[in-house]
């Protein structure tokens, strides 16, 4: 009995543990510099973002972001005010309403594509074999037959 | 059916593919019309390089800039300078277009030695916080952006640049009285 209350109070305390550190909180401002900077791409690096480059440009866009987020501008805000510097390409991941958007898309038409494509033709393969007709059933067992006798 | 379906998909992609690359390939890359080509040029305001004053790019609409982000860390900097010291020039005594170099990246005592040294005569100043390289989308020096008179940037080159495409630039963006 005691076991089980105390295995409970530990499920209890897992499960405001869980709700507390997944409760909806406003985030504060190191962690909208974070999310902003691995957003953008530096551009002076290989497919880095500028959170994780060390370059100068990196460094100087960071101090940027963390001057407008200061400022209280919106994360949409310093996406755009980046975008009207280098176009779509400075987000790393292009945003879905957008021509840049078919990235996200023709991999997955080419998926149900392929699936359907696929498909039709697991179903379609039954029909492509003939039935033999009975006469050519029973033309096959009399040549069966006839090459048994031979054997024996 | 579904096989010529599925034929007819795959000649479309190839189609795609082959178009898609041509174009790209075509493009000069030294002419990657990102975010600001077309847009009103940023209106920063800098310091001088030499420390005598300060310089409201804003307030030169009217005139044809030619506006060149540099650093004497820059081989490319180095090896156009003599094509911007004949095109600077060129235009010294005409009064509607302005030469100005950003110093990109590095200390105002480095910028304005190399400055000194590589005969410089034209506006320089320092961007020392790198903002108005970030405002204008500029990858790495050197570059160069023309502003028209309206203060719109109407071209952009990446990298080094010759005199032929400086004053092909310039002229292009100058209006017909002033030439």
């Amino acid at each position: 009995m005691r076991g089980r209350i105390v295995a409970g109070l530990a499920l209890l305390v897992i499960a405001a543990a869980l709700v507390l550190a997944l409760r909806p909180h406003e985030a504060t401002a190191a962690e909208r510099v974070d999310r902003i900077t691995s957003e953008l791409r530096c551009p002076v690096c290989q497919g880095l973002s500028v959170k994780d480059s060390p370059s100068e440009t990196a460094r100087q866009m960071r101090d940027l972001v963390v001057q407008r987020v200061g400022e209280g501008k919106t994360d949409a805000q310093i996406e755009d005010e980046f975008r009207a510097s280098y176009g779509e390409w400075v987000l790393l991941a292009p945003p879905l309403v957008s021509w840049n958007g078919v990235i996200w898309a023709v991999p997955i038409l080419a998926l149900v594509g392929g699936v359907l494509v696929a498909l039709r033709r697991m179903r379609a393969a039954p029909s492509d074999l003939e039935r033999p007709t009975p006469r050519q059933l029973a033309e096959l067992r009399e040549r069966v037959r006839a090459e048994e006798a031979a054997d024996a | 059916m579904a096989a010529k379906l599925v034929r007819g998909a795959i000649v479309v992609a190839i189609l795609g593919l082959v178009v898609t690359l041509a174009f790209a390939f075509r493009r000069d890359p030294h002419d990657i019309r990102t975010g600001t080509v077309g847009k009103p040029a940023p209106e920063v305001s800098l310091d001088r390089l030499d420390g005598s004053g300060r310089v409201a790019l804003g307030d030169l609409k009217g005139k044809v800039v030619v506006l060149n982000f540099f650093a004497s860390w820059c081989l490319p900097c180095t090896e156009e300078n003599p094509a911007l010291v004949h095109v600077y020039e060129r235009y010294r005594a005409s009064d509607d277009v302005v030469m100005i170099g950003v110093n990109y990246q590095e200390t105002r005592d480095n910028g304005l030695a190399y400055v000194r040294r590589m005969g410089m005569s034209w506006v320089t100043l320092a961007d020392d916080d790198g903002r108005a390289a970030l405002a204008y989308g500029v990858f790495g020096p050197p570059e160069t952006f023309f502003i028209g008179p309206d203060g719109v940037i109407a071209g952009r080159h990446i990298g080094w640049i010759d005199e032929a495409t400086l004053i092909a630039g310039i002229e292009a963006i100058r209006p017909a009285a002033a030439r």
